[in-house]
């Protein structure tokens, strides 16, 4: 649990003719780690096969139509018959008449926006009782067709003053006041003139050219065609929409199909080729190795060649962590921060040890830890995808609710008298916290010396690691010794504190000493176990103390009690969960980690298994 | 306890102590912090190295704590 799984390198050679089949038996297997081949001297990087570009093609397809009918993934049951014909020519057809609706649609907007532009012309006109044809080219008339500012009755007066043959039509609207005008054609200029002293605002009719009537009837007509198309349209709108409702699970089953056989049609552009041959580089898990090579000469008749090895020192090897079932949630934490390197120690476990504790101790409240089981088991059920992080939480809650007994906190209530009160034995709290701090960052210095041992040899390690912990002892000793809690000589600690700083020297040059408050600041930010912890208490305190104070004065204010109970409760529960998790978190990454861990390793990625 | 000015002052000392080194640690951290996750932002693996650079200058902190606490030593005692 310590080490990843033993990873074997694996070269696969063997003719072209074989490649297809090599391609289906690796991914049915899914043990294989593909290394992808780079362009090089040797051999070019493979074709991809021919149904590629056949699937590619009906997979954008079926993608395009999965968006515009606005069909979400989700998890289906759906006997998909395997036949690329038959998905080829369904696809076809599901196209073609999503096609002809939403031309259909755009067709009927179209109409729909003209005839809104027609209405808007005409809702001008209603109020005159002129019919449309009146509206045309005439020999001595010229009319105009607009709106004013002023007032009809005074335009009246001017026209009046130069010609007696006009007409004037006007209608008052809250906005302006539309009028139309008839007028001799002789006095156009003169009329012109006019209008434009009143403002004259000119409309334009593009839509209405041709429609005969008053204004009043077209416009009820125009409503009329308006309602229809609206109703047309809401019936092509739910013909797509039954559309996508019926298809929609060949459709998923069909995108995930296609996209498996699409990965295995594209595999080669993985491998290295030559003209008659192809080349597999990969990593497969040792455990795996013998079945898989079995299984691929059965399949391919032994004529295709499998050469193995163990991983070399300066090899990439992916890395597939080994841990068992109880820490495996805890792998969540790896993958958020970094894959451990193939050689060095797993922190999975530990963490699998410390990260409760450490979050417990912070809410460390029966109540509390019970709530947030309860909690967090529920959530497990209905969200699957974060089932790790919610197995974490679920085992911290777990841890949370034993330390809620040792300090006998329930909701805030001391119940009976606990091992270590956390309200008023603050300071017992910080020196527990110190401590697990010494023991925790000692912890990540011994992992970091047992990885530089392996990896670099013995002294290496003493001269990085251990002239930490000597220079721990060396300060430990010099304090206590100079504050006469010990009967040693003060300088047996200094004599350990020299040679801690010329062994940091050594390893990590004048920098080191640099670094050496770093390890101090390390230990005391443990601190923050007991602080958390402390602002939690006291808030519960608040709460606790508010409600009382209500339940004290009566029965009315019974139900306030209630209240500031409830919600100043859950306020706490989410204040407490947010700094638990992310301090503990951070406790690991930073403090812990940063004594050992290099990372930075890839993950076991075979080929054939989906998440990515 | 008694509340006398100078008991008032030194209290007044060790919070200014450990207030102050906080104030810089945030400052310096922020600045740090911005720049992290930009980084991260772009490549993902940087969250590691982003996350421990950012917190570096919590030792500014401690020697504010110690400044306080010795403080507070010098009028006890």
């Amino acid at each position: 649990m310590l080490k990843p799984y033993d990873m074997s390198g694996v070269i696969i050679t063997g003719p072209k003719s074989l490649q297809e089949k090599v391609i289906k038996e690796l991914y049915n297997l899914k043990v294989l780690h593909i290394v992808d081949h780079s362009k090089g001297d040797l051999a070019d990087i493979g074709a991809p096969l021919e149904s590629a570009s056949r699937l590619s093609e009906i997979l954008v397809k079926i993608r395009a139509i999965i968006s515009a009918l606005g069909i979400k993934k989700e998890e289906i049951k759906f006997e998909l018959k395997n036949d690329l014909l038959e998905i080829e020519s369904a696809t076809r057809k599901l196209n073609l008449e999503l096609n002809q609706n939403l031309e259909e649609l755009r067709k009927i907007e179209e109409s729909i926006s003209k005839n809104e532009s027609a209405r808007k012309d005409i809702e001008v006109l209603r109020n005159f009782d002129v019919p449309f044809e009146y509206f045309t080219a005439y020999k001595s008339l010229i009319y105009f067709i607009g709106s004013i500012k002023g007032n009809a009755l005074s335009l009246k007066e001017e026209l009046s003053k130069s010609t007696r043959k006009f007409l004037l039509f006007d209608s008052e609207t809250k906005k302006r006041n539309y009028i139309v005008l008839f007028i001799d054609a002789k006095s156009r200029e003169k009329a012109l003139d006019v209008l434009q002293k009143n403002n004259f605002l000119a409309i334009n009719f593009v839509n209405s050219g041709n429609l005969k009537g008053t204004a009043a009837d077209n416009f009820k007509k125009i409503e009329g065609e308006l309602g229809k198309l609206q109703k047309k349209k809401k019936d092509i709108k739910r013909r797509i929409e039954n559309l996508g409702i019926t298809c929609k699970n060949f459709l998923i089953a069909a995108d995930a199909f296609l996209s498996e056989q699409l990965e295995k049609a594209e595999a080669p552009l993985k491998f290295a080729a030559t003209e008659t041959s192809f080349l597999i580089k990969g990593w497969v898990p040792y455990q795996d190795l013998h079945k898989s090579i079995d299984i691929l000469n059965k399949a391919t008749r032994n004529k295709i060649f499998v050469h193995f090895e163990p991983a070399k020192k300066q090899d990439k090897v992916p890395v597939k962590l080994n841990n068992p079932k109880i820490a495996k949630p805890f792998e969540f934490f790896l993958d958020l921060y970094s894959i451990p390197t193939y050689r060095e120690i797993d922190p999975t476990f530990f963490v699998f040890i410390t990260f409760p504790i450490f979050f417990g101790i912070m809410l460390g409240d029966i109540g509390y830890g019970l709530i947030s089981l309860i909690f967090f088991w529920i959530l497990k059920r209905r969200m699957p995808k974060v089932g790790n992080l919610l197995n974490v939480l679920v085992i911290a809650s777990f841890v949370s609710i034993v330390f809620g007994f040792i300090f006998a906190e329930f909701f805030g209530f001391e119940i009976y008298h606990p091992a270590v009160s956390r309200e008023h034995e603050m300071f017992m709290l910080m020196y527990i916290a110190i401590a697990i701090g010494i023991v925790h960052v000692n912890l990540g210095l011994i992992i970091g010396f047992l990885n530089e041992w392996k990896s670099h040899g013995l002294v290496h390690a003493i001269y990085a690691k251990a002239s930490w912990i000597t220079l721990e002892i060396g300060f430990a000793l010099l304090v206590l010794s100079s504050l006469d809690k010990i009967l040693i000589a003060p300088w047996v600690g200094a004599t350990f504190l020299g040679a801690s700083i010329l062994m940091l020297i050594k390893s990590e040059g004048f920098r080191g000493i640099i670094e050496i408050p770093t390890i101090f600041a390390n230990i005391v930010s443990y601190i923050r176990l007991a602080a958390i912890g402390l602002t939690s208490v006291i808030l519960a305190l608040i709460i606790n103390g508010a409600a009382t104070e209500f339940f004290h004065k009566g029965s009315f204010y019974f139900l306030a009690g209630v209240l500031v109970l409830t919600i100043g409760h859950i306020i706490n529960i989410l204040i407490a969960w947010l700094g638990s998790f992310l301090h503990s978190l951070r406790l690991h990454y930073v403090e812990f980690f940063s004594k050992f861990f290099y990372g930075g390793a890839k993950k076991y990625h075979p080929f054939g298994i989906k998440d990515e | 306890m008694a509340a006398d000015l100078g008991t008032g002052l030194i209290a007044l000392a060790a919070g200014a102590a450990v207030g102050l080194s906080a104030i810089a640690a945030a400052m310096a951290e922020k600045e740090i912090g911005v720049a992290a996750v930009g980084a991260m932002a772009e490549k993902e693996e940087l969250f590691g190295k982003g996350l421990i650079l950012t917190v570096i200058p919590e030792t500014l902190i401690l020697f504010g704590i110690l400044g306080a606490v010795l403080i507070l030593r010098l009028a006890g005692g």
